[in-house]
């Protein structure tokens, strides 16, 4: 159970990010009909990121920047461009993750890609407006604005996360960031921008690193 | 006669079992300069600093992972703290030491063991905390290189070799390597751009560090 909580919580970070930026929320009056529906309309999106984490170690925070890509037929590629060059590609049940180094890309052995797996099981329930069904977030909404969702971990993964909220931006269907917190005041903050929502992109984007 | 030629044969491989257990012999010290001294504090920083590297672990040839390291420390309050991530940024372990304790702040599977805890701040002390002491010898070696030698209570020694190639090694009471670090210039803010710490005992794995940034 210690196991899969920590490594459950490996992805929330990107995993979160994508439900929330996908999650079609503009306002609270919306009944959970219209906002499933609202859901059915979103086939990809595409999106570059800039993720901040901040530790109480560090005066400064990491920075790092990177993009995704979506497809709600089940495919995902969270790639970050920097400070570490790395992605996440998710195929059906297929994940695998990749790091740059030395010119070449090379897969990477790290644990986790089975609670990857469930992770991105998780999110899929939350892109199709599912939140009710989570094992592992109860939430609630707040209208603003802006509009925001909070997503508070059960038992187990609030060792590790306190909170996710995900705060909507004015555009309808995108979100304008995600902060995540932990305990001992460390935070991470994920803003977007340039978010492209039923952009087409090829399929190869999910094959190959 | 065959018998002589069975007692030589003999005779030898028990000789080249016997060499395989010698320690290696000790590198002769020829005189330093005293400027010797400070190149080999001049490896570590001198004052307070924190940094943090692009950390690849090879654990087999083709099989590695990779991380995020943050290491902050005080050479005078001789402290660290050191922190793993994930490239996501989730933290996998933390801990501070202080002189010899070391305290887990936070520590998942599988890097929540106290073996895992004690190498680790091993390599981080290998890398970043000058030894508390001055050195039991220094010099030159017959090629040029400067050496310098700590030797601990326990028989262990912390050797660093400057020439070409900067390396800070750590053998056991017996000579054997336990663990090496390869230091490659230029460097910034007092702190390597690149090193690899070769360990060798208990268990064999490789971190390849890349420094992504660091402040005095």
């Amino acid at each position: 159970m210690k196991k899969w909580a920590w490594n459950k919580t490996l992805s929330l970070c990107s995993a979160v990010a994508v439900a929330g930026l996908v999650s079609v929320m503009p306002g609270y009056s919306q009944d959970w009909a219209s906002l499933k529906e609202s859901f059915r309309n979103i086939q990809s999106v595409k999106a570059e990121f800039v993720q901040e984490r901040h530790l109480q170690i560090l005066k400064d925070p990491l920075v790092s920047e990177g993009r995704f890509f979506y497809l709600a037929s089940g495919s995902l590629r969270w790639e970050y461009l920097s400070p570490i060059q790395s992605v996440m590609l998710q195929k059906g049940d297929s994940v695998r993750l990749y790091h740059f180094s030395e010119s070449a890309w090379k897969q990477d052995m790290a644990q986790g890609v089975e609670a990857r797996r469930m992770v991105l099981a998780e999110m899929s329930q939350w892109l199709q407006g599912r939140f009710e069904e989570s094992r592992v977030f109860s939430y609630s909404y707040s209208q603003g604005p802006p509009g925001r969702i909070l997503l508070t971990p059960g038992e187990g993964i609030n060792r590790f996360i306190l909170s996710i909220e995900i705060v909507l931006s004015d555009r309808p269907g995108v979100i304008d960031r995600v902060e995540i917190t932990e305990p001992g005041g460390s935070a991470t903050r994920i803003a977007f921008r340039n978010v492209e929502i039923n952009a087409s992109f090829p399929s190869k984007l999910f094959d190959e690193p | 006669m065959n018998f002589k030629r069975k007692l030589k044969t003999g005779l030898f491989t028990v000789l080249m079992f016997c060499a395989g257990c010698l320690s290696i012999p000790e590198t002769a010290f020829l005189p330093g300069a005293p400027e010797d001294l400070e190149s080999c504090a001049a490896l570590f920083p001198s004052g307070p600093w924190e940094c943090v590297h692009k950390i690849e672990a090879v654990i087999q040839e083709g099989m590695s992972f990779f991380l995020l390291g943050i290491t902050k420390g005080d050479p005078a309050d001789r402290k660290l703290h050191t922190v793993l991530l994930t490239p996501e940024g989730f933290i996998l372990f933390e801990a501070e030491q202080l002189e010899e304790t070391i305290s887990v702040l936070k520590a998942v599977a599988p890097f929540d063991s106290p073996a895992f805890a004690r190498g680790l701040m091993e390599d981080v002390n290998l890398l970043f905390l000058p030894p508390q002491e001055g050195p039991s010898k220094w010099g030159r070696s017959a090629d040029g290189a400067i050496l310098c030698q700590w030797e601990s209570p326990d028989g262990s020694r912390r050797e660093i070799s400057l020439s070409t190639v900067l390396k800070i090694s750590l053998r056991d009471r017996h000579g054997d390597l336990v663990k090496e670090a390869l230091l490659k210039t230029p460097f910034v803010k007092g702190l390597a751009s690149q090193m690899e710490l070769r360990a060798h005992k208990p268990a064999p794995y490789r971190l390849k560090m890349t420094l992504l940034s660091g402040t005095p």
